[in-house]
């Protein structure tokens, strides 16, 4: 054997082996999800038997239905992306072009946001929310939820603002475009996949937002991942009623992680190579 | 000629925080005219060219174009267009796009975009190459979008960055002369920055030299390579550069090295010290003359560039003929007299004639 080949099956059994650690819940909860429920707790596992829709019918349309809390999540992580973008997109503009005493700053913060735990947090936001009485409202999370992502988003997307280089603006006024149409013919075209990647972090970041969601919502305003909590029970956990509600909750991150894979990677390695593999 | 694109600078000055860019530029630019601004980098020829553009603003001074002071306008408001070093096309827009973003911009009918494309992309032979994005495109090729892009809107003004600069040197060579062609088809005033004085002396009807954030001389390139007013543009202009030797002179007699040469025009002004410039085309090895070494010779195809050592001077002779020199050869040298330059030794300036 030749030692590419040998390699390539050395790689390919690695990979393998880490996509097996990674796929096994998952694959689990599958599994699970479909199980009558005698036999979700049956050991030796059950891995052949008849798999069962019922589990996901009474997730969905059973008395205590899942629909309302996707809504919830839905309009939770929807209004929070928005809103992050809106903000974001023009504020990292101005980061990358002006250089003034905020540029420093906002990488600390952003990474400050992201070390903190979170748990910390939650007793201000609790008394800060319900002084303005926003507690168990979209609107109370949504501006929690952007706390986080704001930061994170303006300082993913000064990178992809910092890439364009100045002279193509300067074409565009050039070219009789003034600021605000260079801004939205020329640069934002540019940046495509930087937006792409921010809507994929903050709306799975919200969709998968658990804490906050279950201290500062939980009754009127109950997201899935709150919701799935009400099927572990004091006296039974209702797994496979659990599991069923836990894939049908992965569905839109699956959905949008395969959507834009080619982003998310890029989205990761942006900065790595200065400039490098655009323009 | 053309009777528009006239442009005027008066006392622009212009820093970068500590860095002076520009100290007190005056210039006048005269329609249909291919001027080039010449010098090395951070002489302050491509800040003049923004200046022009309105890219930047000047600390102080006045920028007219055609009259009209355009000073505090936009740089969409000046009916310029410009060609940048990297050409900076838009790498999400195809060819066709790129060129007929700036009538787009100001809300000309589609039927009438397509065709003024059409014509600017033919007249820079790239009309097959409509559909592509400059990413497919080879740099000689992106060239000639970002000049298409310049041209389709006949504007008052071209102003050119050293657009020829990221082609290699064959192409660099071609298309200087078909811009210069295409200058005069298009019959419109044309700014353009380089560091090549090759390019800017043959490209351009007119030129400035900028040294250090000072525009030290404008003329024709002819003009400024055979009377430079002062050693710095002497020694910038020219390759190899100018000799230049250290002499006395009084009246018709200049003293270098301890030789004495009767020069053919008496200079004003008692006995100074001065600067001599020499081309090294101006420097003959013959018979008589002053004594000389070779140092070493570079053979350059047809010419001939012969290191002398010359007192305690090192200059260079370029040589048209074959000639078989060693280093280390004794030889003689004398001048082409009539093309010696003489500069004053404090000043730098060039001395005149009596």
């Amino acid at each position: 054997m030749s030692r590419h080949a040998s390699r390539a099956v050395i790689l390919v059994t690695a990979s393998c082996l880490v996509m097996f650690v990674w796929a096994f819940p998952v694959l689990w909860t599958l599994l699970t999800s479909l199980k009558p429920g005698v036999d979700v707790l049956a050991y030796p596992p059950v891995v052949i038997f008849e798999p069962r829709w019922r589990n996901y019918w009474d997730v969905l349309f059973g008395p205590t239905s899942i629909l309302p809390h996707l809504w919830d999540s839905l309009a939770v992580s929807v209004l929070a992306t928005t809103i992050t973008l809106a903000l974001a997109v023009p504020a990292a503009y101005g980061f990358a072009r002006l250089r003034f005493w905020g540029r420093r700053a906002l990488g600390f913060y952003t990474l400050a946001t992201q070390m903190l735990p979170r748990i910390g947090l939650v007793i201000p936001y609790f008394l800060f929310l319900n002084r303005i009485g926003w507690i168990d409202t979209y609107r109370g999370l949504v501006l929690v939820y952007l706390t986080f992502s704001l930061p994170f988003a303006i300082w993913l997307m000064v990178s992809y603002f910092e890439d364009i280089p100045r002279e193509m603006e300067e074409a565009a006024f050039l070219d009789r475009a003034g600021r605000f149409r260079t801004f939205w013919y020329v640069i934002l075209p540019q940046v495509r996949g930087g937006i792409a990647v921010t809507v994929i972090f903050v709306f799975l970041n919200a969709w998968n937002e658990f804490l906050f969601a279950v201290l500062l919502g939980g009754k009127r305003v109950q997201t899935v991942t709150v919701h799935m909590f009400n099927y572990v029970g004091i006296e039974q956990t209702q797994w496979a009623m659990l599991s069923a509600a836990g894939i049908i909750a992965m569905i839109p991150v699956i959905v949008i992680g395969l959507a834009g894979q080619k982003h998310i990677v890029k989205g990761l390695t942006i900065g790595a190579v200065k400039g490098g593999g655009r323009r | 000629m053309s009777a528009i694109g006239s442009v005027r600078l008066r006392d622009i000055v212009k820093t970068h925080g500590p860095v002076v860019a520009l100290e007190s530029l005056n210039l006048d630019i005269e329609p249909g005219e291919f001027f080039a601004l010449l010098g090395p980098s951070g002489s302050g020829k491509t800040t003049t060219l923004r200046i022009v553009a309105g890219l930047e603003q000047a600390d102080r001074g006045t920028v007219a174009i055609d009259g009209r002071d355009v000073t505090r306008l936009q740089p969409g408001d000046r009916d310029v267009a410009m060609v940048f070093q990297s050409y900076a096309l838009y790498p999400h827009m195809t060819v066709a796009q790129n060129i007929g973003f700036t009538l787009r911009m100001v809300g000309t009918p589609r039927a009438q975009i397509e065709r003024a494309v059409r014509e600017a992309a033919a007249r820079v032979k790239i009309d097959h190459l409509l559909d592509r994005r400059p990413g497919q495109l080879s740099g000689g090729q992106q060239q000639r979008v970002a000049l298409a892009r310049a041209i389709v809107r006949e504007p008052r003004l071209f102003l050119l960055d050293e657009p020829l600069s990221n082609l290699d040197a064959k192409l660099r060579v071609e298309t200087r002369v078909e811009l210069k062609k295409l200058q005069r088809a298009l019959d419109v005033t044309t700014i353009y920055v380089t560091h090549d004085q090759e390019e800017a002396m043959t490209i351009a009807d007119r030129m400035a030299i900028f040294i250090e954030g000072r525009l030290m001389q404008v003329g024709t390139p002819e003009a400024v390579f055979e009377r430079p007013d002062s050693v710095a543009v002497a020694s910038f202009l020219g390759n190899p550069p100018m000799n230049l030797v250290p002499g006395e002179l009084d009246g018709r007699t200049l003293v270098v090295d301890g030789h004495h040469i009767t020069l053919p025009h008496d200079h004003a002004g008692g006995a100074r010290p001065v600067t001599v410039g020499i081309r090294p085309g101006d420097v003959r090895i013959d018979g008589e003359g002053l004594p000389a070494s070779v140092y070493l010779t570079e053979l350059l195809g047809e010419t001939t560039i012969v290191n002398l050592r010359f007192g305690e001077q090192l200059i260079k002779a370029r040589l048209l003929e074959k000639r078989h020199l060693r280093e280390g050869d004794e030889v003689r040298i004398s001048f082409n007299l009539p093309n010696v330059h003489l500069f004053d030794s404090a000043s730098g300036e060039r001395i005149a004639l009596a």
